[in-house]
């Protein structure tokens, strides 16, 4: 079994090389043509001065990087990224178990309200954004004359990036929640019987069963949305008005390189704030595979 | 075999991303070689794409491009794409995509267009055609000539500047209608008496900082300075003359609608919703306001003037109005230059130009040919647009790369700190120092 002697292939055993090759080809062609081509040009465009329309970049070395990162609006945002993601995460995945906890009994209509909690996921998050616009209107808005406040929702620097927070924790509650019910489901009935037959409540059973077994579960969620909390653009986008006062403290790092990048054309300067971001999630990801082992629970 | 693939593979990715480090400068296409001219109606396509960003005005232009499509048999396929994103998407297509053939440019943006030969250079064609530059509004022409003296792009329309109020508003807080005299003053008279007399539940006024053209601009050049300077590289917005005139915009926001109302409704729809009672606008946007649902409350009058040596009449340089125009421009890269030139001549064509006028899209890029205008309104005097002509007028403020500055100035760190807190006149100053340092620093940067 264990012999390791180089063998030749067979003939057979290149066919099947072959094929293999032949299957991952359009993915590999997809991924090097829309992933890594970009990528490579990216690091290269953020060390150049770029030209228009794509022509005449010159290399400048680090003056991206210098000027990026002795910004203040770069840390701002990188701060309000984090603010937007400290709202999120937790809020959307604390929900969502409830939730799927809840919707994992059998009980009538449970298909329904799983319908209705996963709907936003279908939504276009551009039309989800515009709704929430209106809804946090000063003037018009429908939370305003429900009220009888006159709030400035997204308009007060102070409460804007917990009313954006709202938005997104609305939004992923659905897809959290379906992915814990999943995670739910092949948690074996029996522990929760023994337990019931030693007296633990149901609030005990969810604290020693549920989240100790559901925790494989819980570090994907969290993993996962925390890469998309960093990198949200689109509610900040849709919602905030470019003359909004609050946006200085709400626009995330993705929405600082749109501006840069897309409105002004300054190609090189956008590229070198993704790659702070692209660092910063880096190192956020490592951190958290390194908590792995600590915090999940290995069945 | 498989080291020997792994191999070839890392070749491939190898010579790719050697290609994306040195493609930079080759990878969109060359300058196009000049097409021949041929106006003689042989065209090569069935359909020219077409994008603007005003969907104001698609029904209209659409009705003028069917009469082309009559004489060329070319059918003309327009879209409407909203103003932020219009410029992305343009910018796309320039960069290596695919463009409309025939669309809307605008002064923020055309000298970078223009000089990376991304237009399609109208000169020959021009000349070809026979069409006389001097009929159109000189601005306008001279926008879209480059320096070298080649044309990209015919005038399209022109705009100006008029005060818009509610007559209702007024006449139930008891207040007397604007008038061609008002001055900046008298308007915010006006505003404070409205916003006090109903408590705060109606505005007298309302001006975003984006409001800059319909806006702010105005009041710059009325003050005596200016926003960019004639050679188009500098500004006096920090001047004495520049900050007298952010000093009466701060008198104006201070008895208008906060900040933090017009930056989630735009002005426009809060004088819609009878929320405001006046707000400054431009000709461009006469279509949106007639086809409002209490448009017969609507009115017009000339934008307000400063009597800045307080002799009691408006003299030479009081009164100015911003203004500019489009131009229709086609890609360099469009499959058949000659139906592209030949639509763009039509839409400029004094017949073309005419419909625009009588449909009530827009006043023409052409001299004489908005009287109709005024008419294409019934029940709605719009003359104030075209009287302002006879006073002072200054063409949109541009440089290089206007969006830059421009964008700057709405957001913290420019205006945006002034407007935040109108009670405070040295935020204004601060702000119109700040202001002068953003355009300065983005010229230099251009």
């Amino acid at each position: 079994m264990n012999k390791k002697e180089k063998h030749k292939m067979t003939a057979a055993e290149k066919r099947e090389a072959l094929w293999a090759w032949a299957f991952i080809a359009p993915t590999m062609l997809g991924l090097i043509i829309l992933n890594f081509y970009p990528v490579i040009n990216t690091v290269y465009q953020s060390f150049c001065k770029t030209g228009d329309f794509g022509k005449g970049n010159t290399f400048v070395g680090l003056a991206n990087y210098a000027t990026v990162l002795s910004a203040s609006e770069t840390w701002q945002s990188l701060l309000n990224t984090i603010k937007y993601a400290i709202i999120e995460v937790p809020f959307g995945v604390v929900i969502a178990l409830v939730l799927a906890v809840f919707l994992n009994k059998k009980l009538i209509g449970t298909s329904v309200y799983r319908t209705i909690f996963f709907l936003p996921m279908v939504c276009a998050p551009a039309a989800v954004a515009m709704v929430w616009k209106w809804l946090y209107n000063q003037q018009f808005g429908l939370f305003n004359n429900l009220f009888h406040t006159n709030v400035a929702w997204i308009s007060d620097p102070k409460i804007a990036w917990i009313s954006i927070g709202v938005i997104g924790v609305w939004s992923v509650i659905g897809y959290n929640m379906v992915l814990f019910i999943s995670g739910l489901q092949e948690i074996p009935g029996d522990y929760y019987e023994a337990a019931s037959i030693d007296g633990a409540t149901g609030i005990k059973q969810f604290f020693h069963i549920t989240v100790p077994l559901l925790s494989p579960t819980t570090f994907f969620i969290v993993q996962t949305r925390l890469i998309g909390a960093l990198t949200v653009f689109d509610l900040m986008f849709m919602v905030m008005d470019k003359t909004n006062i609050a946006l200085q403290k709400t626009q995330s790092i993705v929405y600082l390189f749109y501006t840069y990048a897309f409105t002004n054309g300054n190609k090189g300067y956008g590229a070198t704030l993704v790659m702070v971001l692209v660092v910063f999630i880096m190192v956020v990801t490592f951190i958290m595979q390194k908590a792995e082992g600590r915090f999940v629970y290995h069945n | 075999m498989k080291k020997k693939i792994t191999a070839a593979l890392l070749a491939v990715i190898m010579a790719v991303s050697m290609a994306a480090c040195g493609g930079g400068g080759s990878s969109s296409s060359a300058p196009s070689e000049p097409a021949e001219v041929d106006l003689s109606g042989n065209y090569t396509v069935d359909t020219l794409n077409v994008n603007i960003w005003d969907s104001n005005q698609q029904k209209g232009l659409q009705q003028i491009a069917d009469d082309w499509t009559k004489e060329s048999g070319v059918k003309v396929n327009i879209e409407v794409v909203d103003w932020d994103n219009y410029w992305t998407l343009l910018e796309a297509g320039a960069s290596g995509g695919t463009m409309p053939d025939v669309f809307w440019m605008h002064s923020n943006t055309v000298q970078m267009y223009m000089e990376n030969d991304i237009l399609l250079n109208l000169t020959d064609y021009i000349a070809a055609d026979g069409v006389d530059l001097s009929k159109y509004y000189e601005g306008v022409v001279k926008l879209y000539t480059r320096s070298d003296g080649n044309v990209y792009a015919l005038p399209k329309d022109h705009d100006t500047i008029a005060l818009l109020y509610n007559k209702a508003i007024f006449d139930q807080y008891g207040v007397e209608y604007p008038t061609a005299d008002w001055t900046w003053e008298d308007m915010y008279e006006a505003a404070k008496a409205i916003t006090e007399g109903s408590g705060g539940d109606v505005y007298g006024m309302a001006m975003n900082t984006s409001n800059n053209q319909d806006g702010w601009y105005n009041l710059v050049y009325d003050y005596g300075a200016q926003v960019i300077n004639d050679t188009h590289d500098g500004t006096t917005i920090g001047s004495e003359q520049g900050k007298a005139g952010m000093e009466m915009v701060r008198k104006l926001l201070s008895v208008g609608a906060p900040q933090t109302v017009v930056a989630e409704t735009g002005t426009d729809s809060l004088f819609m919703s009878g929320k405001t009672a006046m707000i400054t606008q431009g000709s461009w946007m006469i279509n949106a306001f007639y086809t409002a649902e209490h448009h017969d409350d609507y009115a017009w009058s000339l934008l307000p003037y400063a009597d800045v040596n307080g002799n009691g009449t408006c003299d030479d340089g009081e009164r100015y109005s911003a203004y500019n125009g489009l131009g229709w421009a086609a890609s360099a890269a469009t499959a058949d230059p000659n139906a592209a030139y030949s639509l763009i001549s039509y839409f400029c064509s004094e017949a073309g130009q005419l419909k625009q006028s009588e449909l009530g899209v827009t006043m023409g890029g052409m001299e004489g040919v908005s009287e109709a205008f005024a008419n294409a309104f019934p029940g709605m005097d719009v003359s104030p647009f075209i009287e302002a002509e006879n006073y002072n007028l200054f063409f949109r403020p541009y440089t290089r790369k206007t969006t830059v500055w421009e964008d700057a100035l709405q957001q913290q760190g420019g205006f945006l700190d002034a407007w935040r807190d109108p009670s405070d006149p040295e935020l204004m100053k601060t702000a119109c120092d700040n202001a002068q340092k953003i355009i300065e620093d983005a010229i230099a940067a251009e």
